[in-house]
């Protein structure tokens, strides 16, 4: 019988150094069940905004800041994504979802700007550098890409005169975040990925992982009274590793069927044999053995200097586990343990220089784990079938028992998918009145810009909200295709910001859907010229009919040569021909 | 007679009344189809038009309402459809009858047949008004429209209004009417030329003097200009703004929407080549208007002809045709029962349209649904139907041509002729 | 312009309106014969696959080892389920998937057809893929029970051991989903009506788990008990609902990889033995005709592809040295080959007829043969249109061609004598009577007939559709003996009011076969088999022909009006043999089918899986044919 002992939430922990510190880094390592650890790292550096002006930085990427500076960008939030959180599973999201993204690569950033069109040219300037600098097409986000949401996000920075800021946000869900990516986030990092907990970074692995979002956030931070403001850039990496999986060697990272010696058969079975097995399930709390070095393919090569000698912030390897699972540490350099907020976290401080690990033995625990359930469940698909219309359904499930939640829904549709507010109907399992409190609504225009759709929701406790709206699907010109037309269109996955209870920290707490995927119509690419001749031609036998008996006049047959029917056309043919042969 | 023609539209509300009714899911059903309601005539996009137009954001601002504006207001007086439609059920059987009485005012004003300039040889071999409004009211496509509750019956309407009127010599209704038609649709303007000769006949025959041609025309152009401009105005007045002229007439213009219909135009410029787009657009478009001069000029005697001509070749050659035009042309033709012993494709012609009438919807369906077949299927049938309509609107024309020279040269009569 | 002129200036040549029942005659001919040489070699291809991404038995395959034990575990747990009541068995399904890490849940659903209540529940479970995200997906299929109503052990078994295997691997960029359907036809149709939400959730469990677009599903059935059975051949089944195919790379793919990887043959349409001459070549294609004429689900596979989501079914045939493993690495390099999938599957054909596991006919083949049975009754509606526009004795004044031919002098006579002076408001002028008359066809009964006809078609549909199993067979017999009488009568009938005149008979006769022909042609780009089976069956309508008593006693006296009642009296039986529902029962009777089973798959086909073929056959086929024989009755009683 397992005692359930409840995990401290770490989202509080993470972003506890002071602001004058200038470089911190921290990792995170949270086992999650079915043998899977969700590993958040967390680099952060600040700049004074001064320095920042005069361009001489320390800490903060030269190579960021001056994109900032160029496009006049206040506040720049940047997420690659990958894969599904489970939430069932894997209860509440890192961050609160603050630092996670939808899948492929979204944006959005507080521009400064005198009128919207100066702040959009600055937004395309913002997204061509930054594709260039990350390796990612963010120039494909254009105006039908881009959205200004009114209530999704707040600012996360202070800003001293938010009147001429713009909040811009586009996302390419299509995009198929990979290595190319991770190398120059890693490069933007003081120790470069040589030392400190960014040596772990390691591209197999990280796009191995079940889950995975890298996180980019610069956000002005003032003191009060707004004065010696500093400018706070945090990066994260957040992924979810399955053990199993990660523990291949890159070497053979094919699953072959194990030795029969090797799995761990029910002999209680009648035709338990030597020829069949039924395979052992782990029992609950059981903990497979694993390390460092192992899931992450690396080694963890000692602190990166820059990181602050004392304090809590020099502890920057932490294990969020129940107190009884045994954690060796392997390193030849000198290191320090210390528990930060309770007993569930264990926390490291690297030596300088020597391989750091850490040992997780194959262990049965007594306590299992416990996750903290996420405020909200979301899914959403599409219905119907036939490229010609359909609806979307959105299920969003409260699990909690005691208090409602207000939340803001936000939908970013590309405009050849065309929906019909009319038919958007929203609707609780558990009681009768509309659950939308304020819609902002901005329709789509053909080839200019995409749709835009907020919700503010209140779903009472413990209840379901099925949210639904029809579609059209426009057909395209064919040269607005993609190569791979007939896989489909990707669609943004939708946004859920909550409103109340408010986040503990000022980030906010996100959730996102998956993204959906929306087959069009599609014409015959290999037959323009056809077209365009068939098309032609019956134009030209009704033009070129009425046309004849408009210009011509009748007479009577007997009045003119050659008589009418079969016989007089092949006369008259003959006719010809014989002449022909004469002329020649 | 009038017994006979209130059995008539009894039958037909009754039998639009019945579909309503019987089969709630119909007029969704239909709405949805592209054979029947084009994205500027479909009854959804107006439903959603008047959602954003009652909570405040310009429908215009957007890329799925392109209807006029003064539908609007109209709509959003009427109970919402998706709860009680049966208002808007009636309103569309309303529409439908008074076309057909509009119909029959055409019939019964005889200019099909006999003019001020022509009197064809064949006058007495006529159908009655009744059996022309009947063809009309129980023709499947007017029925299909008026369940799919299309915006496209209000614009036949008020073509028709306006032909009756003409023929009667109403000045003041026929522009109006006329004036409605161009508002809605654009393309009707075309048909003003043609109507106000026969407004112009009409008159002439009511009141035996014949009026100045000049200042007759002068009125009627100036009145049309001034209440197409009143219409304009009031709409800018609704909405607020201009911006409605771009997403309505704009829309019809430049062909911004390519779902598909029935017409020649979707798949041409989904295939065609972005440098030459403008170009075939003015091209096409040139080629529209090209036929109403022609027309009106080789059969100035025949004014309602060349009208019903018109009606055909707007079923066939504007951007987003539907079977709603075909079916106003289809229900016109039989005003000239007296030519039909004068054409020749008639079998062949009707043979076509039904079979593209059933393998339409079959293609539509591998392309769409099944996944099966691709989009020249239903290209391949729509060039199919475009062709039989364009067969009847030819050999009709042939037949009046021959009419007119049965009339002139009485000796030909049932001989064989040529063109030269 | 001016060639169809002058070829309609030609159409008022009698001897054009003798040809048309040979020119009928020959299309059908024709049509048969092309349907008989499509198996020779120069009509046919070999199959090819067109999708590079499939790259079919490239990858290798390592389901082996002790996933075999395994596999005999699972084996000998799913043959210890078979006695256990549903709820029970399932939640152990379910419990197996999810200690395989997957998320399992249940649907339970339920039909009502034809008095009996199918009521079962699907187990299915999801493999979220490590690469996707949740936009795409492909469908494992095992029902519990196969085809022929045995328990899929081993396929059940196969599925839970490849769920277990293929949750290792990282490379899927697809979901996975596994279904055990609780039967062969009507659980996948639930399933997958549930996923695109378009059921009925009363009467269906919606399904709590969802992921991406479905873009293909296969599905396994090796019946083989707890102690395993190795078999010879698999035999890959492929028709849809309503005769839609799946597309042909998907079959392409499953045979390159069956017999090329794992060397298993591969067989079709239950041609056990198949040397690949003509004969057998010809027997598969009617085979899969048949089939696909029928439109049923012919297994697990065929609820997936209305929604265009191409699927097949793996069944293991014979007995042979293959065991389950060939058959599980089979799926295994199936599944990777549909990994690789960038688009839905769209490349290769949709419409084929298949010779043999590795040779097919392609629609533009073999579409004409159907479109030449089809274009025969528009010949013969034509003909008959024309020859209802002629007058006896007065041209129609459409004619512009000289009259000439046996009827010459009479004609010249009339025209001469025939004259009348026009009053027109100027000029007076000379015109021939003839012009002045028009030959008016009477349209109104024709065209009331042929609805009304249509219109009775609605009953039998209803009726057989709606009755209970157990009054299936006397309604059956009843509709039999009505609509072999009711021509008869109908024709009595009318006569009584002395109708329909011969103008009348030729336009209903020449209406019904517009609209058939015009049906069969839009059926044959939908379902081919079908429209080709329903035209021959169809065909003599194009012969018969409505006689009647000479209108005026002209010497001589042609043949067929001598003899008329024999004729009719002839042409009737014959007619009478072709009745629809004559034709069913001698098809059941041929097949040693029994009557009310096939009529009940036909109701539960209606009501569960959209069948369309009885709207065929009540709708198109039954009203031209009653128009047909009332046409002929006609000449009984006139």
């Amino acid at each position: 019988m397992l005692s359930f002992l409840p995990l401290l939430l770490l989202n509080a922990l993470i972003p506890l150094g002071s602001a004058n510190a200038d470089y911190h880094e921290r990792l995170l390592l949270r086992p999650l069940p079915q043998s899977a650890v969700l590993a958040s790292f967390n680099f952060r550096s600040n700049e004074t905004s001064t320095a920042f002006e005069e361009q001489n930085f320390r800490y903060f990427p030269r190579s960021l800041g001056q994109i900032l500076q160029h496009a006049r960008t206040k506040e720049l939030h940047l997420r690659f994504s990958l894969g599904r959180w489970d939430a069932e599973s894997w209860g509440e999201r890192p961050w609160n979802g603050a630092r996670e993204g939808g899948t492929g690569v979204e944006l959005w950033a507080w521009i400064e700007g005198q009128s919207e069109e100066e702040a959009f040219s600055r937004w395309l300037t913002l997204t061509n550098a930054l594709s260039g600098l990350f390796c990612a097409s963010l120039n494909f986000i254009d105006a039908t890409k881009t959205i200004r949401p009114v209530m999704s996000f707040q600012p996360e920075g202070n800003h001293a005169n938010s009147s001429n800021l713009h909040l811009l946000h586009g996302t390419l869900p299509h995009e198929v975040v990979c290595t190319e990516n991770l190398t120059p986030f890693v490069k933007l990092l003081p120790c470069k990925g040589k030392a400190g907990i960014s040596s772990l970074l390691d591209g197999h692995k990280l796009f191995d992982a079940s889950w995975q979002t890298m996180s980019i956030d610069v956000r002005p931070v003032c003191a009060a009274g707004g004065k010696d403001c500093i400018l706070e850039m945090e990066q994260t990496v957040d992924m979810v590793l399955d053990i199993e999986r990660s523990k291949r060697p890159r070497d053979n990272p094919i699953p072959r069927p194990l030795p029969i010696e090797e799995i761990a058969c029910d002999e209680s079975k009648p035709y338990n044999a030597a020829d069949s097995c039924y395979p052992l399930e782990d029992s609950d709390g059981h903990q497979a053995a694993w390390n460092l070095t192992e899931i992450f393919g690396k080694p963890l090569k000692g602190a990166c200097p820059l990181t602050a000698e004392e304090g809590e912030n020099a502890h920057t390897v932490c294990v969020n586990s129940p107190p009884e699972r045994t954690i060796q540490v392997n390193t030849t350099g000198p290191y320090l343990e210390a528990n930060l907020a309770g007993d569930t976290v264990r926390c490291y401080k690297l030596p300088t220089g020597a391989d750091f690990d850490l040992v997780f033995p194959s262990q049965q625990m007594t306590t299992g784990l416990v996750l903290a359930t996420p405020p909200l469940f979301a899914a959403r698909s599409i219905n119907g079938h036939g490229q010609e219309r359909g609806s979307v359904q959105a299920v969003i499930r409260n699990p909690s028992t005691s208090q409602a939640v207000e939340f803001v829904y936000l939908e970013s549709l590309p405009w050849f998918m065309k929906p019909y507010l009319h038919t958007l109907r929203a609707h609780v399992s558990s009681s009768t009145e509309n659950p939308i409190k304020e819609t902002y609504y901005r329709p789509a225009v053909d080839r200019k810009r995409g749709t835009h759709l907020e919700l503010r929701m209140l779903i009472p406790a413990s209840s379901t909200l099925t949210l639904t709206y029809d579609f059209e699907k426009a057909i395209l010109r064919y040269t607005e295709y993609p190569p791979d037309a007939n896989r489909g269109f990707d669609v943004a996955p939708a946004i859920i910001r909550l409103i109340t209870p408010p986040s503990s920290d000022g980030k906010g707490t996100y959730l996102r859907t998956t993204s959906l995927l929306l087959p069009l119509p599609t014409p015959d690419f290999s037959m323009p010229y056809n077209v365009i001749i068939l098309t032609s031609t019956v134009m030209a036998l009704g033009f070129g009919n009425i046309f004849n008996l408009l210009v011509r006049r009748f007479v009577g047959a007997d009045e003119v040569q050659g008589t009418g029917g079969l016989k007089g056309m092949l006369v008259a043919k003959v006719a010809r021909i014989r002449g022909m042969f004469g002329g020649s | 007679m009038d017994q006979q023609k209130a059995m008539l539209f009894g039958a037909a509300a009754a039998v639009r009344l019945l579909l309503f009714t019987a089969f709630p899911s119909l007029p969704q059903l239909l709405a949805g189809r592209v054979e029947v309601s084009t994205p500027v005539t479909s009854f959804k996009r107006l439903q959603e038009g008047v959602f954003l137009y009652t909570h405040n954001v310009s429908p215009y601002d957007g890329g799925v309402y392109h209807q006029a504006p003064l539908l609007l207001p109209l709509f959003s007086l009427l109970p919402n459809p998706a709860s009680s439609p049966f208002a808007t059920n009636l309103l569309f059987t309303a529409v439908d009858l008074l076309g057909a009485s509009a119909l029959m005012q055409i019939a019964d004003s005889g200019q099909s047949v006999v003019t001020r300039l022509f009197k064809s040889s064949r006058k007495d071999l006529r159908w009655s008004s009744a059996a022309i409004a009947a063809t009309f009211l129980f023709s499947p496509f007017t029925i299909t429209t008026c369940i799919a509750r299309s915006t496209s019956a209000l614009t036949n309407l008020f073509i028709l209004t306006a032909m009756a009127k003409a023929s009667q010599g109403a000045s003041f209704t026929f522009i109006f009417a006329m004036a409605m038609a161009s508002y809605l649709a654009m393309h009707p303007i075309l048909l003003f030329p043609p109507l106000v000769l026969l407004c112009y006949d009409a008159r002439t025959i009511k009141s035996k003097t014949a009026p100045n041609p000049l200042a007759f025309t002068a009125t009627h152009v100036l009145g049309f200009a001034a209440a197409c401009g009143g219409l304009l105005g009031l709409s800018a007045l609704l909405t607020g703004s201009w911006e409605f002229l771009a997403a309505t007439y704009g829309v019809r213009l430049l062909l911004p929407d390519l779902t598909p219909n029935v017409g020649l135009w979707w798949y041409f410029f989904t295939e065609m080549f972005d440098s030459f787009r403008e170009f075939f657009l003015g091209v096409f478009w040139l080629h529209v208007a090209s036929y109403m001069p022609g027309l009106t000029i080789r059969l100035r005697t025949q004014p309602l002809f060349v009208a019903t001509t018109l009606t055909g070749i707007f079923a066939v050659f504007t951007p987003y045709p539907s079977a709603a035009d075909a079916s106003l042309y289809l229900s016109l033709v039989p005003l000239f029962r007296h030519l039909f012993p004068l054409m020749r494709y008639t079998f062949l012609a009707s043979a076509t349209i039904l079979y593209a009438s059933f393998l339409g919807p079959a293609f539509y369906y591998l392309w769409i649904y099944a996944g099966s077949g691709n989009a020249n299927f239903f290209y391949a049938i729509t060039l199919v139907w475009s062709l039989g309509l364009s067969i009847v609107v030819g050999d009709s024309l042939y037949a009046a041509l021959r009419d007119e020279l049965d009339v002139e040269r009485p000796e030909l009569r049932g001989k064989e002729v040529k063109r030269i | 312009m001016a060639l169809i002129s002058t070829l309609l200036a030609l159409r008022k040549d009698p001897r054009i309106l003798k040809l048309p029942p040979y020119l009928s005659a020959l299309c059908i001919l024709v049509g048969v014969a092309w349907l008989l040489v499509l198996p020779l070699n120069e009509y046919s291809r070999n199959t090819y696959v067109s999708e590079n991404a499939l790259l079919p038995g490239q990858v290798h395959t390592y389901f082996t080892g002790s996933e075999h034990n395994v596999f005999r575990a699972y084996r000998h747990e799913v043959a210890s389920l078979v006695d256990m009541p549903l709820e029970e068995r399932n939640q152990k399904l379910v419990h197996i998937l999810r200690s395989n890490k997957l998320k399992a849940a249940t649907q339970s659903y339920s039909y009502a057809a034809s008095g009996r209540n199918i009521s079962n529940q699907n187990v299915y479970a999801v493999l979220q893929g490590p690469r996707a995200d949740a936009t795409e997906a492909i469908v494992l299929v095992a029902s519990w029970l196969t085809i022929d109503g045995e328990v899929n052990h081993s396929g059940v078994a196969l599925l839970l051991t490849l769920s277990r295997y293929f949750k290792r691997w990282s490379l899927w960029s697809k979901d996975i989903i596994f279904l055990i359907s609780g039967d062969s036809t009507s659980g996948p149709q639930a399933w997958v009506d549930a996923y695109h939400d378009s059921h009925s959730p009363d009467t269906i469990e919606s399904l709590s788990i969802k992921s991406g677009a479905l873009q293909g599903a296969v599905a396994i059935e090796y019946p083989a008990g707890p102690w395993g059975h190795r078999f010879e051949k698999l035999h890959i089944i492929y028709d849809g609902i309503n005769g839609q195919l799946p597309n042909l790379d998907l079959f392409n793919t499953a045979v390159s990889i069956a017999s090329g990887q794992m060397g298993a043959g591969c067989t079709l349409q239950r041609m056990w033995k198949h040397d690949d001459n003509y004969k057998e070549r010809l027997q598969t294609m009617l085979r899969g005709m048949i089939s696909q004429g029928l439109g049923h689900a012919t297994g697990p596979h065929s609820a997936f592809i209305p929604y265009h989501v191409d699927a097949i079914t793996l069944q293991t045939v014979g007995d042979g040295w293959h065991d389950e493993m060939t058959l599980g690495r089979t799926v295994e390099s199936l599944f990777r080959s549909l990994n690789n999938l960038l688009e839905h599957l769209h490349q290769s054909f949709f419409f084929y007829l298949l010779l043999q596991a590795n040779r097919f006919v392609s629609i533009g083949t073999y579409l004409p043969s159907a479109m030449l049975i089809a274009v025969s009754f528009s010949i013969t509606s034509i003909a008959l249109w024309v020859l209802s526009g002629r007058p006896t004795s007065i041209p129609s004044p459409a004619t512009t061609a000289p009259l000439k031919d046996s009827k010459g002098p009479t004609e010249k006579e009339t025209n001469k004598t025939a004259v009348t002076v026009v009053e027109k408001d100027k000029d007076k002028s000379l015109l021939p009577l003839a012009a002045l008359e028009v030959t008016e066809r009477s349209l109104f009964l024709p065209v009331a007939f042929i609805t009304l006809s249509h219109f009775l078609g609605l009953f039998p549909l209803y009726i057989f559709n709606n009755t209970t199993e157990a009054f299936l067979a006397p309604a059956f017999y009843s509709t039999a003996i009505l609509t072999a009488t009711l021509p008869f009568a109908a024709a009595f009938t009318l006569r009584r009011f002395a109708r329909p005149t011969p103008q009348e008979s030729t336009l209903i006769q020449c209406f019904s076969l517009l609209f058939l022909g015009m049906f069969l042609s839009a059926l044959a780009t939908v379902n081919f088999s079908l429209s080709f089976l329903v035209g021959i069956f169809a065909s003599p309508l194009t012969f018969v022909r409505g006689l009647h008593a000479a209108s005026s006693p002209s010497t001589p006296v042609p043949f067929t009006t001598k003899n008329r009642l024999a004729l009719s009296a002839v042409m009737s039986v014959v007619l009478a043999a072709l009745n629809p529902v004559v034709v069913i029962r001698a098809a059941t009777l041929y097949w040693g089918r029994d009557i009310v089973q096939v009529l009940v798959q036909a109701a539960e086909g209606w009501h569960v899986w959209g069948l369309w073929t009885q709207v065929v056959v009540w709708l198109v086929w039954w009203p031209a044919w009653f128009a047909g024989s009332v046409v002929v009755a006609g000449g009984l009683f006139s």
